[in-house]
């Protein structure tokens, strides 16, 4: 026996979902996250997202979620009687700030700079990098890494004769790992706040 | 090890759930955060006086969680003692199951460390087989946040529990039907989970040796002995799954308890009683987060060798104010409370909770009275968002600095380095390296 999961439950299972996939699920897709046991549910529950402005019915009757689903919007406050208000279906595709500077959350981590080994790639002393941990680095990506031992962050350059870590710092040579090589993540933004 | 026999059922997975521990979790969230910490004995619990994790370095020298701090120094001068991190924890126990989730929707938020996943069907949306979607579930907790996971995966959530636990560290074990009788011959039956030590000894004073022997007496032996839980037990070791994953999150909560150990052992009634009401004002704090009420209060007092004494009361209406609950905390207080006697924990369990929407009429009600109470219920939210928690607090917390600061109050690091923006109460809800780069 399926338990009927309430609306709120939904409406979270949802968003992680638009989060995670940045779309909409499909019918059978949303069956599945939504434990419903047939597909005139899923038509039910988006008749009733689109009545409360949750997602859009484009032409063609393509859905496309909106910011009251994603949750950016929240201070435009309340719609009254279900329908959007133009200013909501403006913004239906926008991105917070975490999403666009985040690209897998669950394996991003913050991490100060102390070192200038990167200054002229603009990474400063001081600076909160974006570091994505598990992924594989792609030349010239910025990379946190483990160098016999040593931490530093550099680019990642692959050439002809295997790995080379290079600073964007003319006061320091590049490094070629001699013993071992771990890769802690690659930086996908940089952060800096002024006060 | 007496011989398994004969299996009693034949096929591979036709259920597929797997339990996967995080590995001594905390200390392991603390080592992949600060690499200066790996290889070396690790502890935390350093604000309670008592080991509540220890790292595999520190189990190999006997360190295990309970353990009192001073002991653990004595045994190893080199340990490193440090404070619990609960709001890192946490943030690396949500990624932990968001990561599962990408597997499959069917997933149990067991505990902060441990979890369920339903497998079954899963082999026609991934290439391969369950063994290899359970082990890159596994392979990606360890690539994205840098520690390791302990993997069961079985028939049903008892057998794939009892699997996880049979490798660890980092283990991976997977048990399929036809090889049930060999996996249960090599567990002892204080593994499996439900069986506490009082029905272990029931038990072997039946001649059940294995979890294998008990798998294989008939049902209604079982039943006579240890009723319908004991039933489940069995059909969940003989590969029927009887538990379903209970896939919501803990949202809906059917009691709230807060409490907390004191840095040291009190003996004063006030500072003792002081802290059961803070515990109350937590409690109610949360209660209000999530629009609930609670009609039932528990007050727990523990003492020094963790004797627990509790004593609950019913409210004669449900409420989500502080200031009607608190005027019968002080008689739960006094029914408990020993003179002299040692304390290092007191707890707050509100229950019966119900939605805070809904009105409850009631003609018997003083309206004026209870407006005024949810007024200060509502004043006391706002001085908490503003200035942050307890800052505005009933008069009993002014016994609270009476009791003498330890050097055990230390703070997680991440509390005392706070970025630019970021405050004692709010931090951003990313995880922070230590890599020295």
């Amino acid at each position: 026996m399926s338990r009927r999961l309430s609306w709120e439950e939904k409406l979270r299972r949802l968003r992680e979902f638009c989060r995670r996939e940045r779309r909409l699920p499909g019918y059978r897709e949303a069956m599945a996250l939504m434990q419903f046991s047939s597909s005139n549910a899923v038509f039910g529950m988006f008749a009733r997202l689109a009545r409360e402005g949750f997602v859009h019915k484009g032409p063609g009757g393509k859905l496309s979620p909106t910011g009251r689903l994603t949750g950016s919007v929240r201070l435009l406050g309340a719609v009254a009687a279900g329908f959007p208000s133009p200013a909501e279906e403006e913004l239906a595709d926008i991105l917070s700030l975490d999403e666009f500077l985040i690209r897998r959350p669950e394996a991003t981590f913050l991490l100060t700079v102390s070192g200038d080994s990167m200054i002229e790639a603009g990474i400063h002393p001081g600076d909160l990098v974006l570091v994505e941990r598990g992924a594989s680095p792609r030349n010239r990506d910025i990379v946190v890494a483990q160098v016999d031992d040593e931490w530093t962050l550099k680019y990642f350059v692959r050439d002809r004769d295997g790995v080379r870590l290079e600073p964007a710092n003319r006061k320091y040579p590049p490094i070629r790992p001699r013993r071992s090589l771990t890769i802690g993540g690659v930086v996908r933004a940089v952060i800096r706040k002024y006060s | 090890m007496s011989d398994a026999g004969s299996p009693w059922r034949l096929d591979g997975f036709p259920r597929a759930i797997a339990h996967f521990d995080g590995d001594a979790f905390f200390t392991s969230v603390e080592q992949a955060l600060d690499p200066s910490l790996r290889g070396r004995p690790v502890v935390t619990g350093k604000e309670r006086g008592i080991i509540a994790c220890a790292s595999y370095e520190a189990k190999a020298l006997g360190i295990r969680r309970g353990v009192p701090l001073w002991e653990a120094r004595r045994r190893c001068p080199d340990l490193v003692v440090l404070p619990s991190d609960y709001e890192t924890y946490s943030l690396f126990s949500k990624r932990m199951f968001d990561i599962a989730r990408r597997f499959t929707p069917m997933v149990e938020e067991h505990s902060i460390d441990e979890g369920f996943a339903d497998f079954t069907g899963l082999r026609r949306l991934r290439r391969g087989d369950y063994a290899g979607a359970a082990r890159e579930l596994q392979q990606a907790i360890r690539d994205e946040l840098g520690l390791t996971v302990s993997v069961g995966l079985s028939l049903s959530k008892t057998l794939a529990k009892l699997a996880s636990k049979f490798r660890k560290p980092a283990g991976f074990t997977a048990v399929e039907g036809r090889h049930l009788h060999l996996f249960l011959a090599r567990r002892e039956l204080a593994d499996v989970w439900g069986f506490g030590p009082n029905t272990v000894a029931l038990l072997q004073k039946f001649g059940v040796r294995s979890p294998l022997d008990f798998a294989r007496r008939p049902m209604e032996w079982v039943r006579r002995l240890l009723g319908k839980t004991g039933v489940e037990i069995w059909s969940e070791l003989r590969g029927d799954a009887v538990y379903p994953l209970e896939v919501e999150p803990k949202s809906a909560y059917l009691t709230i308890s807060k409490g907390q150990t004191f840095t040291s052992p009190s003996t004063d009634p006030d500072y003792v009683y002081a802290r059961l009401v803070r515990n109350a004002e937590s409690a109610f704090i949360k209660l209000r987060r999530h629009r609930l009420r609670a009609r039932a209060m528990v007050a727990v007092l523990c003492r020094h060798h963790y004797e627990r004494r509790a004593a609950g009361a019913r409210l004669n209406r449900a409420t989500s104010a502080i200031h009607e609950a608190v005027p019968l905390l002080r008689p739960l207080f006094e029914a408990v409370y020993e003179s002299g006697a040692s304390y290092r924990a007191t707890m707050v369990i509100l229950q019966e909770l119900e939605n805070d929407a809904e009105e409850q009429p009631d003609l018997f009600e003083d309206r004026l009275r209870i407006e005024r109470m949810r007024a200060a219920s509502r004043a006391m939210d706002v001085v908490r968002e503003l200035y942050g928690k307890h800052r505005l607090a009933l008069g009993t917390s002014l016994y609270l600095p009476r009791h003498p600061k330890t050097d055990r109050d230390e703070k997680p690091w991440r509390r005392t380095h706070l970025l630019g923006g970021e405050t004692e109460r709010r931090r951003i809800g990313i995880p922070m390296l230590r890599w020295p780069v």
